[in-house]
């Protein structure tokens, strides 16, 4: 009887120790932690707010031509950017939209009566964010630039059907491998990073990955939105892998004093 | 023209770039991108907080009258980048400050550069970013003749 039983557990040990080991599961662990401002190459250093694959392609295509091997680099970053916002955003907007675009930068409540800023913009701040793992149905990202906090939650409940749209909405979170897709809904209207107003019927899917050598993390984020938007935008952003990194207080922020319009863009 | 010269022209290009794509703080409104003062005084504080930081400094004008000059930074979560500290500008230091003046006129400027009567600078952050980037067009400029 003793040897029956053995043997039946020597099976068991034995079906245990030969089955394939469980596949490693996605979690915050990959992406948790603190980043911050891209790394200092030219790619990184066009993305440092956001950009896009069509100014990418029009950087790329002037560093890879001889004839700009005088050029100041930001001379090269400022052209590729006129030609993401006149040949990307601009076609991309409705009438609606446009009628304001480009906002005065004099217009803007952040600067204005520092008011912080709502999702379309805070997603894209520079300096750090911090990614941490805060119970299993939430994940939190805290930015540098206002100090801001925003819930993920992990466990897909759907936002409160009373519940009014806020500064950075209802966000609800997955795996999908070892991407964080992020799907985001009820944002108050406000103003983007790209200088167009939004409306509340703004939608965002952020998708965040880590590069293969970990050293950043890479954000594609599609952003949807009926009345200032003919079609999705998509956005890429970069950030450098930082641990030493804290985020210092934000709290000395001061209502502009003294400013002129019309001198932006 | 001097390297560090060439710099004082080159990274408010730079900070502009970054700002217009995407608002951050509003640059423009207040200073004006084409325009370098410069100003000597000693510093009476400097506060390096977010979202920017800020030296108050005693500038002697030619009739003898002190006035309080202001100069901003970039902000404290952006300067900790270059290295920068709460003590790396102290009261009491005599020092020599090019940079952006206000649209108005007023005694106000966005920090460029620097100097200390050593000869010591302070720069933006962003010249050490500047100078990788020119490297690694170098490295590309380099494996295009290659290419060829």
């Amino acid at each position: 009887m003793l040897l029956k039983w053995s043997f039946g557990l020597l099976v068991l040990v034995m079906a245990a120790c030969t089955s394939a080991p469980p596949e490693p599961k996605a979690s915050p662990s990959q992406l948790e932690g603190m980043w911050s401002d891209p790394p200092a190459t030219a790619e990184g250093t066009f993305c440092f707010f956001a950009c896009t694959e069509v100014g990418l392609d029009r950087l790329n295509a002037l560093l890879d031509d001889p004839a700009n091997d005088a050029r100041p680099f930001p001379e090269l970053q400022a052209e590729a950017g006129k030609h993401q916002r006149e040949n990307y955003i601009r076609p991309r907007l409705t009438d609606a939209a446009l009628e304001t675009y480009p906002l005065d930068p004099a217009d803007d409540p952040g600067f204005l009566r520092c008011e912080p800023w709502g999702l379309a913009r805070q997603m894209f701040a520079p300096h750090q964010v911090e990614i941490r793992q805060r119970a299993d149905d939430r994940i939190e990202l805290r930015y540098g630039e206002w100090d801001a906090l925003r819930t993920v939650h992990m466990d897909g409940r759907p936002r409160p059907a009373a519940q009014a749209p806020t500064l950075f909405g209802h966000s609800v979170g997955r795996w999908e491998g070892e991407t964080l897709v992020v799907e985001t809904a009820g944002v108050t209207a406000d103003i983007t990073g790209w200088d167009f107003q939004h409306s509340d019927g703004l939608r965002v899917i952020e998708r965040f990955t880590r590069s293969a050598d970990g050293d950043t993390l890479l954000l594609t984020a599609t952003i949807e939105d009926p009345w200032s938007l003919r079609e999705p935008l998509v956005f890429k952003k970069i950030w450098r892998w930082a641990p030493d990194q804290q985020i210092t207080p934000y709290e000395d922020c001061e209502p502009a004093e003294e400013f002129s319009r019309g001198k932006g863009q | 023209m001097t390297c560090s010269r060439a710099w004082a022209f080159v990274i408010p290009m730079l900070v502009l770039a970054v700002a217009r794509a995407g608002s951050h703080h509003a640059f423009s409104p207040v200073y004006d991108e084409k325009r370098l003062i410069t100003v000597e005084g000693v510093v009476t504080q400097f506060r390096f907080v977010n979202p920017h930081a800020m030296m108050f400094m005693d500038v002697t004008d030619k009739t003898k009258k002190v006035v309080k000059w202001t100069v901003e930074f970039s902000g404290r979560l952006n300067l900790m980048e270059g290295g920068w500290t709460p003590d790396t500008i102290k009261p009491g230091e005599r020092v020599t400050v090019s940079g952006n003046p206000t649209h108005t006129g007023s005694q106000r400027l966005f920090f460029r550069r620097l100097t200390r009567p050593d000869g010591s600078e302070l720069l933006p952050t962003g010249a050490q970013r500047l100078s990788a980037i020119e490297e690694e067009r170098l490295r590309r400029a380099s494996q295009r003749k290659q290419q060829k």
